[in-house]
């Protein structure tokens, strides 16, 4: 009973290693029972379908590849596009690096179209809290009208000032009110369309 | 009637509060006005002494006679009126009161209290007697249970009774404050808070774990307007206090509101929308948004006069470094500058309250010496006597947010000073000045009507 189950398996693996043996058998050990027609046909549709196999892999990762590009691109555009620009005590006038840093935003918001921002306007705490919110006001819509200004659609732009309310940095010397002088992005629309 | 000024000395030692002294010189960091008179506004007052029994109440807890006392005492000396003479000498009221021996003690006015017991509920029985003119006043007050959230109101409002026998005009002490706050444990919110004007009772009032700021009284103290984030944008909503209803005001401008202030007949409010100008909304009929400043600059912080016919506001109109305070009719037209501005000099002004009972108007600010104005007073202007006249209140630290209390006469104010940050009372008849409540992140103060018993 055992010998018979192992003549059955002995056959089982002659078969299976007939049928999907990786390499044609070298030419030394030619049998005289060689392959027949069909199971060459077999064999070489195998290999076509693994050539086309490694192909078609090496595409995707070329694809995912270009995939993460775009997407680390895209991640630096919306980077771009929510940096905080900042202004001089008691101004709402763009300075020379807030209009490098608005023009850099300029080209992606010419690029794509569908992306809307949230301008959120601050002020440092000097000054009564009431009328920093007008200033924080003044600034996101300096803001607005550089962009606009350039001919982007007006209605991509949508303001908030907090005035003093919510300062980016404690303290109550000239470097925490640099800091909390600003004009803060949020993406609200648009964003995850960026760059396709 | 004239005392000796060493009175005022006696204050000082009693009330554990240092008198301000009388202004050395002008502080450094002025900037001399020209054409404007910028001077103290305090009035060399004579300060009538006035003496205080011991309460009585035979049938009453002691301690409840005593808390009773206790209010009514810090009243009468936070009213500012009277130098208040509490720990008397033993035997002055032995036989009876007699006046010459009050006269000779010092004190213009005695005060005698009786607290009884009438079926479970204090009464407080009060004589005030005129120690100079040998006459005396009586009143009978029913009061509400000691643990009855009234119970210190209507104490409050005895006090007030009391002022106003001697002087004519109603006390203080039944009002409230509303300010804006940063709740412990959120950096990032502003709650309103209300406390009593003797700085006991404080009490939060919203919830919303956002920024609410810019609270307002409405004329009979039922409902406070103010502004909240909390739909990401800022809105005006009214919040009734008896019950905690709120509701908001649907203007049908989709802006940012801002700056909320009652006309005094309580059914419109006056407000800025951010970039389009100053505004006023019928309450009553809640309908018609009609705008009364536009153009270019912002126009914010309106504040009706007493008898709602002018606003005072801020307008940048001169250039965005320099706001200023204007006045206009209250219904629209021609402004005119009111705080001090001279072409190419700066100054920043804000915050402007205008008195319940006179034409004088509160605002904060300063005029720099070099460009950045790091500190600011608390100034009053008289817009009735039109001289250019303008009272400087304070004189240390950097102090916004005035409001006017029901008397026309203390201003609550936000202080930054050496010795405490935190909400202040000033007097502008003796400048004598206190803290209500000490806390870096308190602003916007704005001070109740005379606060009647509940309806």
């Amino acid at each position: 009973m055992s010998n018979r189950r192992f003549v059955l398996a002995a056959f089982a693996t002659a078969i299976v290693l007939t049928a999907c043996g990786s390499e044609p058998e070298p030419e030394m050990a030619p049998e005289p029972t060689g392959p027949t027609a069909e199971e060459l046909e077999a064999m070489r549709q195998d290999s076509i379908r693994r050539a086309r196999d490694a192909e078609e892999a090496q595409r995707r990762r070329e694809m995912e590849a270009a995939e993460r590009e775009r997407q680390r691109r895209a991640e630096m555009a919306r980077q771009t596009l929510r940096e905080t620009v900042y202004f001089d005590y008691d101004e709402a006038v763009i300075r020379s690096d807030t209009e490098t840093t608005l023009r850099a935003k300029l080209d992606i918001l010419r690029a794509n179209p569908g992306v809307q921002l949230r301008m959120e306007g601050h002020a440092d705490e000097r000054g009564t809290s009431e009328y920093n919110i007008a200033l924080g006001n003044e600034r996101s819509e300096a803001v607005i009208q550089f962009l606009t200004g350039f001919g982007l659609d007006a209605g991509r732009f949508s303001s908030v000032s907090y005035g003093e309310e919510r300062p980016a940095a404690q303290g109550s010397n000239e470097a925490a009110w640099a800091q909390n002088r600003r004009v803060e992005f949020v993406i609200t629309a648009g964003g995850d369309g960026i760059g396709q | 009637m004239l005392r000796p000024r060493i009175a005022v000395l006696v204050l000082t030692a009693l009330s554990g509060l240092p008198l301000v002294p009388a202004e050395p010189a002008a502080a450094q960091e002025d900037v001399a006005i020209p054409g404007i008179q910028l001077g103290l506004a305090y009035e060399n007052l004579y300060i009538p002494p006035l003496a205080i029994l011991p309460f009585t109440g035979s049938d009453t807890d002691a301690v409840l006679v005593s808390e009773i006392q206790g209010i009514v005492a810090r009243d009468l000396d936070y009213s500012d009126r009277f130098v208040v003479l509490d720990s008397l000498p033993e035997g002055l009221a032995d036989d009876g009161i007699q006046y010459s021996l009050w006269d000779q003690y010092g004190a213009d006015w005695l005060l005698v209290g009786e607290v009884e017991t009438v079926s479970g509920m204090p009464v407080l029985s009060i004589e005030l007697h005129d120690i100079v003119f040998t006459s005396v006043e009586r009143g009978r007050f029913p009061l509400p249970a000691r643990d009855d959230e009234d119970f210190r109101m209507a104490v409050h409002r005895v006090s007030d009774e009391i002022v106003e026998w001697v002087t004519g005009e109603p006390g203080i002490a039944a009002s409230r404050i509303v300010f804006s706050m940063r709740p412990f444990g959120n950096p990032s919110a502003k709650e309103l808070y209300i406390v009593d004007s003797d700085g006991e009772d404080l009490q939060r009032i919203t919830w919303d774990e956002n920024l609410a700021i810019s609270p307002t009284w409405s004329p009979d103290g039922s409902r406070i307007a103010y502004v909240s984030y909390k739909t990401g944008l800022p809105r005006i909503y009214e919040l009734a206090l008896a019950d905690g209803s709120e509701r908001p005001l649907n203007t049908g401008h989709d802006g940012q509101h801002l700056t909320p202030a009652y006309h005094p007949d309580g059914a419109e409010l006056a407000f800025n929308i951010l970039g389009s100008g100053l505004f006023r909304y019928d309450l009553g009929d809640d309908c018609c948004l009609t705008r009364l400043v536009g153009g270019r600059a912002e126009n914010l912080q309106p504040s009706y006069s007493h008898d709602g016919d002018e606003l005072v506001f801020l307008s940048n109109r001169l250039g965005e470094a320099t706001p200023q305070i204007y006045t206009m009719p209250a219904r629209g037209g021609n402004a005119n500058l009111l705080s001090p501005y001279r072409f190419g000099q700066g100054g920043y002004f804000g915050d402007p309250d205008w008195s319940p009972v006179s034409g004088k108007v509160a605002f904060a600010g300063g005029i720099a010496r070099r460009r950045v104005l790091n500190r600011y007073h608390i100034y009053v202007a008289d817009t009735e006597v039109g001289d250019n006249r303008l009272f400087r209140l304070t004189r240390e630290g950097s102090n916004e947010d005035p409001s006017w209390a029901p008397d026309g006469r203390h201003i609550v104010f936000v202080g930054e000073r050496r010795n405490g940050f935190g909400v202040f009372i000033v007097d502008s008849g003796t400048g004598r000045t206190r803290i209500v409540v000490a806390s870096v992140e308190a602003s916007d103060t704005d001070w109740s009507p005379a606060l009647g018993p509940r309806t």
